[in-house]
């Protein structure tokens, strides 16, 4: 509760910080923010479960957890962001205070009881997002980037909002616990109102988290927009998400699993092979990372899928290491496509990284980290991530699932470990590149944390 | 006593008599000079029948937003009004029922003040006249000698054709 | 407190490791060798202060669970550290030695443009073999076991612009691979029957099993195999004498005095599951009296001081495996921490003679260097008597204890055992001999060159001999009056077996008369081959003949080892060859086939999906239309 006021506030403050002369005070003061906000979360932590706003917002150690990995992953990107004061154009300011307001969007998919709740976390982030995708004003790809964005995501806005309306009607009731109950006593006689209300409200909600066929909107927007901006896209926004999908389909809807995990399953394989078979075919790093997401949502939505004891765990674990890895993925690219820029543009693409390793040792590092616990390497975050969710899939005897993603997984080590060979073993001559010190300082640790996630998974549950 | 469907009965009746009476008061006093501009149907500045794929000025989006913005704060402040405004409790509570509504909406209404004094400074309300930069291009020919040769050669070409 | 300096003991070495790691460029070299060595010493520190703690608190055994590491369903494993008696020991051994062996190793390596790298990488070393020896359970063990080994695939082609030494360290790797392989499916074949790796769950659950389970033989005999690649026992012995190729120091840590005893650890603390097998435990013995004696007549001929060295570690070991198939755990570890100091001692000597030599390794052409280095030659003579099994130094003790457990069980073994006591003294004093006695017969560059070592290397040499030399008291036997400390020690180990097992834990049933007449043989026959090496290479001051003479019947098969590196090549190696270049020119078509194939099946696919994004807003909206009639219809119409 407490993040979502602060940063409600702390947001129009930033904004307003934009009027003096001096830019330089907003980086650091969005990141005091977003720790205030980080404690201010753990404020809550020991006290069990609680609901506000008459019972239309949830928190507890799971939310809490989820705002927490969320909050972390913004603070890194934040922190990633050393270019903007250098651009005249840019509004610096503005885009601090957008990305604070959409994580308070982000708080309410993370925490909604109630329908409307969600509806409107989903707007506040979205909106938010459609801006920030365009905010490079004078590159027409960012442009179109934006607009694409905004008419499908209003298109997909319009179905939920349909499906939730459908769902009211069914149940007589926006909050979970309603309509769980009206599911419970209706579970044996199939309501059709119910039911289309349910597919339509999944259908808005995978298309935000770019599940297939809902996809089409991901490579080109994350390729348009601003790297930095992709980055928030991919990892905030998912995580969200899937908290979002997990709350509702675990809580209200787990009494008719039966009738959804066919449908789930399906989306699940079909998101699974466009990610992982298209990746195969990019050019472009930042594109490729853009296939990536959508098939760490096919992964993801394994574990929906099998939604047994373990899935919370699983979808907790696996969407930190994927933000983790992708956050170092983009901090590595950010630099290096500037450092390699054609005609004033950023170079995105695989050769940018020919020969990193000779004289960027460090960038190189925290990119083959990155790379591996994408592909699911032991010893990296991502390989544990896989595993829980693999495993929560055995546990449902989801055998022909599993056996697809292992096989796309082998995919995935293809693309993956392509920039990694670039890095190595392509000849090519990068000069150092010069970081900003506390940029590194952020590269190490989210790399260190892979690494130790890797080594120790437990200590996440621990931490918990 | 009255039904509640006699009280909306009523109120079209009410409705309807005095849409009556006030179009009947203005057809007595205005004078009666129409014309097409003035028989086309009011569309907001706009022409009604056409192609709709015009290019509007970008500044009208602006403005609309605001609108939108306040005219929403507006249709909230009623119903806020209407419950908020509950005598008993008010009693009940000596008062303090009162100022916790009125605390409520001032953040309400503070936050949308916040936004309107952003977008004033920022300078999102000017309206900014378009000054379109005509090109200037200095030749060493006079200008004279140009307008003699268009017209030399503009009888020739039409000749032609 | 304790909980702190108890993570303390690993984290050191970690710390150290991660400071020379990432620094190595940037620090100086004198800060490098400090930082390594304080790391080592801190957690010696540590190591001992725990074990002061443990004591006063009435040595009883603690799990400390620092956090729940991996959840799976039903199983967990927890990442918990446990102290007792024998991790206790372990820890004193590797931090007391290894702290030595860093000292010795800033003088050493002082010339070495790799020298950050290489306490970077012994500090590694170090904190994966206490994580080995600390861990509350078998995964754990495996990850410090695994961690050793690679740290010391590193170390061994540590030197790596030169290939035999690559070959060296690769051929370690994967014949630790196969062991590794066999302690891999016992941990599996652990959970299958346990449902935990913890070693007190296992252990509770095992002793409710019968003695003889099919079960427990299969564990501990999978077990056993790990040992057997680790602790280079026959036949996955022949990486341990290649692996010399690394710096000497570490040779003295890792295959001397503390990786290739994980082993013997191992076996020690899985007591429970191996006296419950007795089949195991004769293949255990027959294992180990056969390294002993088959190393040890390996070692009568080598010429090259390290190799000689390294096949008195094979063979040793071996006597240990020996002492652990008669169920002499406390003898086996009496024997692992008394050759520890000798066996350390004797390679640090050696590479301090290695050093003054201009790197040379060739016992033929060293001599008489007892002069010019006298530290390195009292300390060297210092553990070839104790190596040999001579009193009162601590070789005789432990050697002993493991002879007499051996000859009350099985008079053969015992037999074998003291033929390779006998070999194993005649080749040490073989090396003492040609080594420091005698006349020089390197050039005279070298003899020009010759000095003693530095301090920072003499100090630890000095240190190890007088462990070395007294090590003995801590297990005096009854029969020459002592109290045999070490036994009493570590008896609450195996209170889990003697109640599984009790018949196989009575006390010694020999008289002390007869265990006079086994010391008395043991000390004869190493004092006969010592004299007869005496007579040998001094009274007839022979040297062995050079690498170009062509040898006779038996001690040509010794002198190579028995051909048994080429008979490895010829039996796996050469078929392996042959079987992949078989399959690889059969695979051209297969591997086209199928994995080409599917690399192009795949990026045709991808081809025909990167069609789909055609980048119109028009047709995306599209497709979703299509998407959501199609599932609206299939859930609501059709299913």
């Amino acid at each position: 509760m407490y993040p979502i006021v602060l940063l409600s506030v702390l947001g129009i403050v930033v904004l307003y910080l934009g009027f003096l002369k001096s830019k330089s005070i907003l980086l650091p003061a969005t990141l005091l923010f977003l720790v205030v906000a980080m404690i201010g979360n753990f404020f809550e932590w020991n006290d069990g479960e609680l609901l506000y706003f008459k019972g239309m917002f949830a928190v507890n150690k799971l939310t809490l957890t989820f705002n927490a990995i969320v909050l972390f992953s913004a603070f890194m990107i934040v922190a990633m962001t050393q270019g903007f004061q250098d651009n005249e154009e840019a509004q610096p300011a503005e885009y601090f205070a957008l990305m604070l307001f959409s994580l308070v969007g982000a708080f309410m998919m993370i925490g909604f009881e109630n329908l409307i709740m969600l509806f409107l976390g989903v707007e506040i982030l979205s909106v938010a997002m459609y801006v920030l995708t365009g905010s490079d004003k004078r590159n027409l790809r960012s442009n179109e980037a934006a607009l694409k964005y905004f008419l499908m995501g209003a298109f997909a806005t319009g179905i939920m909002l349909f499906g939730i309306a459908l769902l009211y009607g069914a149940s007589g009731s926006f909050s979970l616990n309603g309509i769980e109950s009206f599911v419970t006593l209706n579970q044996r006689s199939p309501s059709y109102l119910l039911y289309a209300g349910l597919l339509l409200v999944l259908i808005g909600m995978l298309f935000k988290v770019s599940a297939a066929p809902f996809h089409f909107w991901t490579p080109d927007v994350y390729d348009g927009a601003p790297s930095i901006f992709t980055a928030f896209m991919a990892t905030i926004v998912k995580t969200a998400g899937f908290a979002a999908l997990f709350r509702l389909l675990s809580h209200s809807f787990s009494g008719i699993y039966d009738f959804w995990w066919p449908t789930l399953s399906i989306l699940t394989v079909l998101t699974l092979l466009v990610g992982n078979i298209i990746a195969v075919y990019q050019d472009s790093f930042k594109r490729m990372l853009a296939y990536s997401s959508i098939s760490h949502a096919g992964y993801l939505l394994i574990a929906l899928t099998s939604m047994t004891k373990q899935t919370e765990n699983a979808i907790l674990f696996y969407s930190m290491a994927y933000s983790f890895a992708t956050i170092c993925a983009f901090g590595v690219l950010i630099p290096v496509a500037r450092e390699k820029s054609l005609e004033g543009r950023p170079n995105e693409s695989y050769e940018a990284f020919n020969g990193l390793a000779k004289n960027n040792p460090l960038l190189a590092f925290v990119l083959t980290v990155s790379m591996l616990s994408l592909a699911g390497i032991p010893l990296t975050a991502g390989f544990w991530g896989k595993f829980f969710v693999f495993s929560s899939a055995v546990e449902r005897e989801l055998v022909w699932m599993i056996i697809v993603a292992v096989l796309m997984s082998a995919v995935g080590i293809y693309y993956y470990f392509r920039v990694i060979m670039a890095a190595y073993m392509k000849e090519g001559d990068t000069a150092t590149i010069r970081i900003a010190p506390f940029y590194k300082i952020v590269l190490i640790a989210a790399t260190l944390l892979t690494i130790l996630f890797g080594l120790a998974p437990g200590l996440f549950e621990a931490a918990m | 006593m009255l039904t509640d469907f006699g009280i909306l009965l009523l109120f079209i009746l009410a409705g309807l008599g005095l849409l009556g009476l006030i179009l009947g008061i203005g057809r007595l006093l205005r004078p009666d000079r129409p014309n097409p501009e003035k028989n086309a149907t009011y569309e907001s500045g706009e022409e009604p029948v056409g192609n709709a794929n015009v290019q509007f000025n970008v500044r009208f989006y602006v403005v609309a937003l605001l609108f939108v913005l306040f005219e929403i704060e507006l249709i909230f402040l009623f119903p806020w009004a209407v419950v908020f405004g509950n005598e008993d409790l008010i009693q009940q509570t000596d008062g303090r029922w009162g100022w916790f509504a009125l605390a409520e909406m001032t953040v309400f209404v503070g936050m949308l003040i916040l936004g309107l004094a952003y977008a004033w400074v920022k300078g999102y309300l000017d309206w900014v006249r378009p000054k379109p930069a005509i090109p200037a291009t200095e030749s060493p020919v006079p200008a004279a000698l140009y307008e003699a040769i268009n017209k030399k050669y503009e009888s020739k070409t039409v000749n032609k054709t | 407190m304790s909980l702190f300096l108890l993570v303390l003991i690993p984290l050191l070495p970690l710390i150290g490791f991660v400071i020379n790691g990432i620094g190595f460029r940037h620090i100086p070299k004198g800060a490098v060798g400090v930082i390594g060595s304080l790391a080592a010493l801190g957690s010696f520190a540590a190591s001992v202060a725990v074990l002061l703690a443990f004591k006063e608190a009435g040595s009883q055994p603690q799990i400390v669970s620092l956090f729940d590491w991996i959840t799976v369903g039903e199983l967990s494993i927890p990442f918990s550290f446990q102290h007792d008696q024998l991790s206790l020991l372990m820890l004193m051994i590797i931090t007391g030695v290894g702290s030595l062996i860093h000292i010795y190793s800033i003088g050493y390596m002082k010339h070495d443009e790799g020298f950050g790298k290489f306490f970077a990488f012994l500090n590694l070393f170090l904190f994966f073999m206490l994580l080995l020896v600390m861990g509350s359970n078998y995964v754990i063990m495996f990850i410090g076991w695994e961690g050793v080994g690679l740290c010391s695939y590193l170390l061994i082609g540590f030197w790596n612009k030169n290939t035999s030494y690559n070959n060296a360290a690769r051929k370690a790797f994967i014949m630790n691979r196969i062991g590794d392989l066999g302690f891999l499916l016992g941990i599996f074949t652990i959970i299958a029957t346990f449902g935990s790796v913890e070693y007190t769950e296992v252990f509770r659950q095992a002793t409710g099993l019968p003695i003889g389970d099919p079960v427990l033989i299969t564990i501990t005999l999978l077990l056993f195999v790990g040992a057997m690649g680790k602790s280079a026992q026959i036949p996955l012995y022949t990486w341990l004498p290649d692996a010399m190729a690394g710096p000497t120091p570490v040779s003295a840590l890792i295959h001397a005095a503390t990786m290739v005893t994980a082993g013997i650890y191992m076996v020690i603390r899985s007591n429970v599951l191996y006296t419950l097998a007795p089949e195991t435990l004769e293949v255990v013995a027959i294992v180990g009296a056969a390294t002993a004696i088959f190393a040890a007549s390996i070692g009568l001929l080598q010429n090259d001081i390290k190799k000689v060295l390294a096949y008195s570690t094979v063979s040793q070991l071996g006597y240990m495996f020996l002492g652990l198939g008669v169920m002499a755990y406390s003898a086996s570890m009496f024997h692992v921490i008394t050759h520890a100091f000798f066996k350390a001692l004797l390679f640090l000597g050696a590479g301090s003679v290695i050093h003054a030599m201009s790197d040379e390794q060739d016992i033929r052409k060293m001599g008489g260097l007892r002069k010019k280095l006298p530290i390195t030659f009292i300390t060297f003579f210092i553990a070839t008597w104790a190596i040999s099994g001579l009193p009162p130094f601590s070789g005789f003790f432990s050697k002993d204890e493991i002879l007499a457990h051996a000859f009350e069980h099985n008079k053969l073994l015992w037999a074998v055992g003291l033929v390779g006591s006998a070999m194993t003294s005649f080749y040490m004093f073989r090396l003492l001999f040609l080594t420091f006695f005698g006349t020089f017969r390197g050039t005279h560059e070298q003899e020009h060159h010759l000095h003693e070592s530095p301090a920072s290397m003499t100090i630890p040499l000095m240190v190890l001999a007088v462990f070395s030399a007294l090590g003995g008291v801590i297990g005096i036997p009854e029969a020459l009056g002592g109290s045999h400390q070490l036994a009493e020690f570590m008896s609450p180990l195996f209170d889990n077996s003697r109640q599984a097992n009790p018949e196989a834990f009575m006390p010694i049933s020999l008289s002390h008369s007869e265990e006079y007449m086994l010391m008395g043989v043991s000390v004869l026959v190493a004092l006969l081959s010592g004299i007869a090496a005496y007579v040998m290479y001094i009274s007839k001051a022979s040297v062995p003949a050079p690498e170009s003479e062509t040898r006779q019947g038996v001690q040509r098969a010794v002198y190579h080892k028995y051909y048994v590196d080429e008979l490895y090549d010829a039996v796996f190696v050469k078929p392996m060859r042959t079987l992949s270049n078989l399959l690889a020119s059969f695979g051209e078509f297969f591997i086209d086939l199928f994995v080409d194939g599917t690399g192009r099946l795949v990026k045709a696919l991808a081809n025909l999906g990167r069609q789909t994004q055609t980048g119109s807003t028009g047709y995306y909206i599209f497709a979703m239309v299509v998407g959501i009639m199609v599932i609206l219809f299939w859930n609501l119409l059709i299913k």
